[in-house]
């Protein structure tokens, strides 16, 4: 049993300048995973790789099959949401037309309503704002709207971009605890870049730290959590 | 008195036709982030091929539709094959792309079709009818009429449907939207498409007034420009709205501005273009843009 997903030797990088130096990592199915490392040192570059938002070589494969060749769009239709760095909201459009665009490729309308009504209950506030402008949300109703949003996509594994950018520690805490309730609830797999090393290594099972394009250290969260060398040089904490 | 009602109707009859042309080039200013200097000369194109039609014997009212899905598959065309190459070109090159189509479309109309100005069939009778003792002509009602039609659709389709949502989308944010899934490409395509398809209303509109000739939409599309600044050109609303402010604004200066009259009516539009971006450059409905640091 192939894990759901499968980094093989990935290399990446913009133009000239190589970020990823062979990188290889698996997410299995129903595990969250966490990606930590400095600033610079591959994680975005690693999810963008996946949902193919920057060039790759090596071999990338999701439920057994490479994506090598596939468009973004068609990546992202085989069953993986990425909320990006910056979060990916539509700050022209209302809250619920922000809602819509994770739906819109469903035909299973009866459970779309269910999915809706329960993303409601995770983040009621949103509900509430169903008709106003994404752009007058402020920085951690967004990041919930970009969870929200890619929850409605009924992914098999979610990619997140540091949820934790720029948000209050009580938020912070709170994405964490539907990050939690998606996984065990929903049996969504997550694949998770932080830079709260700490916050991450609690809600993950397995750990990946990279050090300029390359994995320096990987294993068990609560391991590593433990690890007093990994913590000072990796971690920061 | 009366005469100031005939002139605000064909004011926002000739307002219908700028809008039209206006939210044109709003829908492909959304997509590519730049106004089509083509889209008079398309419009006018494709009001050639309704003459073309109508002339082999189709009834108006079957040649409007089929001119307008001709145009869709038109524009689509253009968006995949001379756009979509250059997509990530510098604006610079994309200004000469499409003013080299201008030029280029022209020529072919003048190519197939000569110069020689013809007259373009109306479906509404010459007549008029009085209306609160003005007399208005049945043309510009039905001009207003179809106008009002075409763009109640546009908005529908935009606002109302889940393919006028991945549309938006993929022109605001075409990276975020491609991460929904959204097939950003194909969307930029319809954009083009109905654009083509709405700039070709116009020229269908404008024709049986001006005659048919492959410069004719010239002077439309400065006022269309006019109207879509006005608007603050991402705005539909504000190209409709932009349309009909221009379109009552240059009827009204024409008729009662002594030293205007039928020849700076042009001047008036270019006027309105100037002056807002002096005095509000985001237009009525554009938001201002904020740049962070």
């Amino acid at each position: 049993m192939p894990a759901l997903l499968e980094l093989d030797e990935v290399r990446a990088g913009y133009g000239q300048t190589s970020v990823l130096h062979g990188v290889s990592m698996s997410v299995e199915e129903g595990q969250i995973v966490s990606l930590l490392g400095a600033n610079g040192a591959g994680k975005t570059t690693t999810l963008r790789s996946i949902t193919g938002g920057v060039r790759w070589t090596g071999d990338i494969r999701f439920a057994g099959r490479s994506l090598k060749r596939l468009s973004t769009e068609d990546v992202v239709r085989c069953g993986i949401a990425h909320v990006p760095e910056g979060r990916g909201i539509l700050t022209e459009l209302t809250v619920d037309e922000n809602l819509r665009l994770g739906s819109h490729l469903r035909t299973d309308g009866a459970d779309v309503r269910k999915d809706y009504d329960r993303v409601f209950e995770y983040f009621p506030l949103l509900r509430e704002r169903r008709r106003l402008s994404a752009s007058t949300l402020s920085g951690g109703e967004q990041q919930m709207l970009a969870v929200a949003r890619a929850l409605l996509m009924r992914p098999r594994l979610m990619l997140l971009d540091e949820p934790s950018l720029g948000l209050a520690p009580m938020v912070v805490r709170a994405i964490f605890e539907i990050i939690r309730t998606i996984n065990q609830a929903d049996g969504v797999s997550v694949f998770v870049v932080e830079q709260n090393a700490r916050l991450a290594l609690e809600v993950s099972s397995h750990a990946y730290v990279l050090e300029v394009g390359r994995v320096a250290v990987s294993g068990a969260s609560s391991e590593l959590i433990g690890k007093e060398s990994v913590r000072r040089s990796y971690l920061g904490y | 008195m009366q005469s100031l009602i005939q002139q605000i109707i064909s004011g926002i009859a000739s307002g219908g036709v700028f809008a039209s042309l206006a939210l044109a080039l709003v829908l492909i200013y959304n997509a590519m982030g730049l106004v089509n200097f083509a889209q008079g000369e398309m419009a006018m194109f494709a009001t050639f091929i309704a003459f073309t039609l109508i002339d082999r014997g189709l009834s108006y009212w079957i040649a409007l539709p089929v001119t307008l899905m001709i145009a869709f598959a038109g524009g689509v065309l253009i968006q995949r094959v001379v756009i979509r190459p250059v997509e990530r070109a510098p604006v610079l090159t994309l200004v000469i792309i499409t003013l080299g189509m201008a030029t280029l479309v022209n020529g072919l109309a003048g190519f197939i079709w000569g110069y020689v100005p013809r007259s373009f069939p109306s479906p509404f009778s010459a007549r008029t009818v009085n209306i609160l003792g003005a007399v208005v002509s049945y043309q510009d009602m039905g001009v207003i009429a179809i106008s009002a039609v075409v763009l109640l659709l546009i908005y529908l389709l935009l606002q109302r449907t889940t393919i006028g949502l991945t549309m938006r989308a993929a022109a605001h944010h075409p990276e975020a939207s491609r991460l929904l899934g959204v097939r950003v490409s194909w969307m930029l395509a319809l954009g083009w498409g109905l654009a083509a398809a709405v700039g070709a209303v116009s020229g269908i509109m404008v024709a049986p007034v001006l005659f048919l000739e492959p410069n004719m939409m010239q002077a439309i599309i400065i006022y269309a420009f006019a109207a879509a600044v006005l608007g603050g050109i991402e705005s539909p609303l504000g190209a409709v709205v932009g349309g009909l402010i221009v379109g009552l604004t240059v009827n009204l200066a024409g008729a009662y501005l002594p030293f205007v009259g039928g020849d700076l009516e042009l001047a008036v539009a270019l006027a309105i273009i100037i002056g807002v971006l002096l005095v509000r450059p985001n237009g009525l409905f554009g938001r201002p843009t904020v740049r962070r640091v």
